[in-house]
């Protein structure tokens, strides 16, 4: 295992994350093939992968194609990736977008105040309007007393709805992808099928391959084999998802994505189609609530 | 990794911690938040000045003219806007967008062109509910317009007419309601609701001269007439009008819809399922008179 030149500096840096800092070893594995001394298992062989709508102009991106049915990692060959999926600008501004757009839309304010006119009493003026050498009021429930009402207050229900226009959502799930990939948060595993359905065989793996402690496992179809969904059952933070559910927000939220074979197949295909589209009219017109 | 601004991004990111939800933010001024202003000058009056309209929103109607006598008063009535929401209207597309998409296979030109095939390329747009009644074929690119399409328009000028017989095709000029319309503009959907396809009603009384003029190419004109005009147009633009009974697509070119017809191959009344691939056609007399006349 070689250690690339570029550890150091991102070994020192203030910000990085404790568990970085705790395994030392880590390897560009994923992203640099070539700087790599471990030979792909030549048993198996992973065919070239026909991608669709490939740019003039930029070269595929490559990745490990990695097993889960052994603790230790072992690398199965190289298959290509989309560069327009797996390697386009990094708009961090479109993923903080996205983010927050994910955390309101589902988000209701209940915060409640009563105005004057709601607080119970206050209909009698407390005291005459002139000649008690007192200032003037009108009501005990003026916003003026204590224990009166509460001018431009929360009203509840208050939701936040909104939709994000479409192309924001289709390159927030690209610029996320690209960032995962070229950290070295992501991992291309050919399926899950593990050997054993204890959960300590998924912390020793995820331990001996210096994962994030928090790992999204995104496989093609939401019924999963057996034996992860019961491994990674009791661990709160490797979760399981199908493709449909990947989100910017999940991808933020854990350290490593690893992806099926099978899932990279969907998520360049459904993207594709997403940023390749005859008609665009019905996907960028403004959103209707209540639509037909 | 090459040398695009986004593979130095990334690269970037190589050598900077991980990107999680405690690290991102949004472009710095990207979003504008409109507040009531506090504090001792953003607070007196919110920006808002002291008394009148700008405090009140409460401005002058249109056109008044704080009770001098209002331009639009002053003049006498030229009513240029009169009945304008009534008026049909007609979304413009160019000769030049129209080969455009011939060329690029967004229409297929061995197949007569109308509306619906128009709508089908994606990239032109209809409202019938804003009286939008289909397509203007406009000039643009006039000149340099080389395909040889039957198309069918709602509206067309003399030169457009020219340059589409120039180049050896024929347009025809016709009239849809807004039912015919709605079931034009998202075929899909139409056949969906698995209603029958409905007649195509005449032109209204104010359309019914354009509809059967043959020099609009009407659709409701005679067709000698039309061949007729064919001969004097091009002799009034200057060109050699092909001869489209001897061109080996002429029964392309010659295809007409009928008056009563809104898809081609498919009659009123017929009922396409889409799920089973069948079509349902009326069996009962009564149903069938109605739809044929």
């Amino acid at each position: 295992m070689s250690i690339s030149p570029i550890f150091s500096s991102k070994m020192f840096h203030r910000f990085i994350c404790h568990f970085r800092q705790a395994l030392p070893t880590r390897t560009l594995s994923s992203t640099a093939p070539e700087t790599s001394p471990v030979e792909p298992n030549k048993n198996v062989i992973i065919e070239p992968r026909q991608l669709k709508f490939l740019p003039k102009y930029k070269e595929p991106c490559q990745v490990w194609v990695e097993n889960l049915d052994t603790i230790d990692e072992n690398k199965l060959g190289i298959i290509e990736l989309h560069p327009d999926i797996f390697a386009v600008n990094p708009r961090i501004d479109i993923i903080q977008q996205n983010a927050k757009w994910q955390k309101l839309y589902r988000y209701v304010s209940y915060a409640h105040t009563k105005s004057r006119f709601e607080v119970r009493g206050g209909g009698k003026k407390p005291w005459p309007q002139k000649g008690l050498g007192r200032a003037r009021h009108g009501s005990i429930r003026s916003p003026l007393f204590k224990g009166g009402g509460v001018i431009h207050g929360p009203k509840s229900p208050n939701p936040h709805f909104y939709m994000l226009p479409y192309y924001v959502r289709v390159n927030g799930l690209t610029s996320m992808l690209s960032i995962k990939l070229a950290q070295d948060d992501l991992h291309v595993v050919n399926d899950i099928e593990i050997p054993s359905d204890e959960p300590q065989y998924i912390k020793e793996l995820i331990k001996s391959r210096n994962w994030g402690p928090s790992v999204l496992i995104i496989d093609e179809v939401d019924m999963m084999p057996r034996n992860i969904t019961a491994a990674t059952d009791e661990i709160q933070h490797v979760n399981l998802m199908p493709v449909y559910g990947l989100n910017v927000y999940s991808m933020l939220k854990h350290d490593t994505l690893v992806l099926t074979r099978a899932a990279v197949d969907l998520i360049e295909d459904k993207l594709l189609t997403a940023l390749h589209r005859n008609s665009t009219f019905s996907y960028t017109k403004k959103f209707v609530l209540n639509q037909v | 990794m090459g040398s695009s601004a986004a593979d130095k991004a990334l690269n970037l990111l190589r050598y900077l911690p991980r990107v999680c939800l405690a690290n991102i933010r949004d472009n710095p001024g990207a979003v504008k938040k409109s507040r009531r202003g506090r504090g001792q000058h953003g607070g007196d009056y919110h920006g808002d000045g002291n008394k009148g309209s700008g405090q009140r929103q409460n401005f002058m109607r249109l056109g008044y003219e704080t009770g001098n006598n209002p331009f639009y008063l002053r003049f006498p009535w030229e009513p240029y806007y009169k009945g304008h929401h009534l008026r049909r209207q007609y979304p413009p597309l160019s000769l030049e967008q129209l080969q455009l998409f011939v060329e690029t296979n967004r229409v297929d030109a061995s197949k007569p062109i109308d509306l619906v095939s128009i709508m089908n390329t994606g990239l032109y747009q209809i409202f019938p509910d804003k009286h939008q009644f289909g397509v203007h074929l406009t000039d643009e690119g006039a000149d340099l317009f080389k395909c040889k399409v039957n198309i069918e328009v709602q509206w067309a000028s003399e030169l457009v007419i020219a340059s589409v017989e120039k180049a050896g095709g024929t347009i025809t000029t016709a009239y849809y309601d807004q039912h015919s319309l709605q079931a034009m503009i998202n075929t899909k959907k139409f056949f969906e609701r698995g209603i029958p396809i409905p007649r195509r009603m005449m032109p209204p009384p104010d359309a019914i001269e354009y509809y059967s003029d043959p020099c609009k190419r009407g659709y409701l004109a005679d067709p000698e007439e039309i061949s007729k005009e064919r001969l004097v147009l091009s002799q009034k633009y200057g060109y050699v009008l092909p001869n489209i009974e001897k061109d080996k697509d002429y029964t392309l070119l010659t295809e007409r819809k009928d008056p009563r017809q809104i898809f081609h191959g498919l009659h009123p009344g017929w009922v396409v399922n889409l799920k089973d691939k069948t079509i349902l056609k009326p069996q009962n007399e009564d149903l069938k008179e109605y739809y044929a006349s």
